[in-house]
């Protein structure tokens, strides 16, 4: 029976820490090198955001608040970008993306379009935030900023994001 | 106390987190001058940089061929507006010499374009695009910022044809602009030379030439040449001046023709191709 409840945290505790940022390398690296290639109007999709909506999700609010935070400095500290900038708009995403983390919802959300939707707001406030934070032009018209580094690269962020529950389903039901 | 907190934590405890999150981000965001964190950074980019330069290095191995036959179009593409441009730029050279030798001569001048050139070693003439319905006459000098370049030599309705001073059919009455000395100028197949020019003249290379006053053709002073070499005849008491004309013949696209009509009176008394012909 103890044996049995340390298997299952050792797993849980695999799941929720271990591969996060196994797979957050991999994806950073694709993140930097290849996805820049397949821009579309300046706007690139954010597999790291993917990811992030993908564990808030899962494990809850908190978790993907915390997660969130890690992903941005880590994200701040590896490409250069001005620090703590992506640390606060992804902590914000993974707030937002941690209300969706309902446990008789979950897989309602992450089989379904509903998981693409959700990656469109965090990204939109994630796109928005960074952008304020980063590189932020104030005397630019705010419906434009909000189209051009807003909902653009969410759009496409959402777009691609579409490949979670096509491929989530069918692992799952396996 | 602890009830409460434990309780607020419990009920906000995401909140609470996400502030605390928050205020260290914006921490953060003051800190990025500061040397360590720049140090930081540098080691925590470098390192991910060395990663990434691989997958940079596949994608780009991937991306030469494509961007090698860009580039290479644009090369072509480039070296053609080049070209284009250097051809108006010496167009635009010669326009300006042109257009400041109009304004100084008081002779009407007409340009001209030359459409073709027959350059060869004894006879060489050039085409220009003015005729006889531009008032060109046969006799009329044909002149660039340079100096002399011919003497038109026959006229249709709307193209002429002009001897060039390389032409051995050409014999011109000129001057040496210093020593004020005459002579006459003609192609001897090889050289542009004056030819029975006494030993006794003061003529030395460096001596600048221009169409003499007496000539019937050309009655105004235009440059020819300068001298290059004084040739000496061994027996007799004549030398030979060799003489670099000014005007590259090659090179040479846009002209005026001057119109000056021969002195009737001059021309019976001057040797020249005109009393040949």
């Amino acid at each position: 029976m103890i044996s049995n409840l340390i298997f299952t945290t050792g797993i849980e505790m695999k799941s929720q820490l271990i591969f996060p940022f196994l797979l957050f390398i991999p994806l950073l690296i694709l993140q930097t090198t290849v996805i820049p290639l397949f821009a579309f109007y300046n706007a690139i999709p954010d597999l790291i955001l993917i990811l992030l909506v993908f564990y808030a999700i899962n494990y809850g609010q908190l978790y993907g608040t915390v997660l969130g935070f890690v992903y941005g400095f880590l994200f701040d500290l590896i490409t250069g970008s001005l620090l703590g900038s992506a640390m606060l708009s992804k902590t914000m995403s993974g707030f937002i993306a941690g209300y969706f983390s309902n446990e008789n919802k979950r897989d309602i959300y992450l089989k379904s379009y509903m998981f693409s939707i959700i990656v469109l707001l965090c990204s939109i406030v994630d796109s928005i935030v960074y952008s304020f934070f980063s590189s932020a032009d104030l005397q630019r018209n705010f419906l434009l900023l909000f189209f051009e580094q807003g909902f653009l690269p969410g759009l496409y962020t959402a777009v691609i994001s579409m490949l979670v529950f096509i491929i989530y389903p069918a692992r799952r039901l396996t | 106390m602890f009830r409460f907190f434990s309780r607020t934590w419990e009920g906000y405890k995401e909140y609470i987190i996400l502030v605390l999150l928050l205020i260290i981000s914006l921490i953060t965001l003051s800190l990025n001058q500061k040397p360590q964190v720049k140090k930081v950074r540098a080691i925590a980019f470098g390192t991910f940089a060395s990663a990434t330069s691989i997958i940079s290095d596949i994608i780009n191995t991937a991306k030469v061929k494509s961007e090698n036959d860009r580039l290479r179009q644009t090369n072509a593409e480039l070296m053609l507006q080049v070209n284009k441009l250097r051809e108006h730029g010496i167009l635009n050279e010669e326009l300006k010499g042109l257009v400041g030798l109009k304004d100084t001569f008081n002779y009407p001048l007409i340009p001209a374009t030359i459409v073709s050139k027959s350059l060869t070693k004894s006879q060489s003439t050039i085409t220009i695009n003015v005729g006889e319905s531009s008032g060109i006459k046969p006799g009329m000098p044909v002149i660039n910022d340079h100096g002399l370049i011919g003497i038109v030599n026959s006229v249709s309705e709307d193209y002429s044809i002009a001897r060039t001073l390389k032409n051995i059919d050409l014999k011109l009455t000129v001057k040496d602009e210093r020593s004020r000395v005459d002579g006459i100028m003609k192609w001897n197949g090889e050289d542009l030379i004056i030819v029975n020019v006494s030993k006794t003249y003061d003529v030395e290379p460096g001596d600048r030439i221009i169409t003499s006053d007496l000539s019937s053709i050309v009655p105004v002073p235009i440059p020819i040449g300068v001298v290059i070499e004084l040739s000496k005849v061994e027996t007799g008491i004549f030398n030979e001046v060799k003489l670099k004309p000014f005007v590259d013949f090659v090179r040479v696209e846009n002209v005026f023709v001057m119109e000056i009509v021969q002195s009737k009176q001059k021309n019976d008394l001057e040797l020249n191709f005109y009393n040949r012909d």
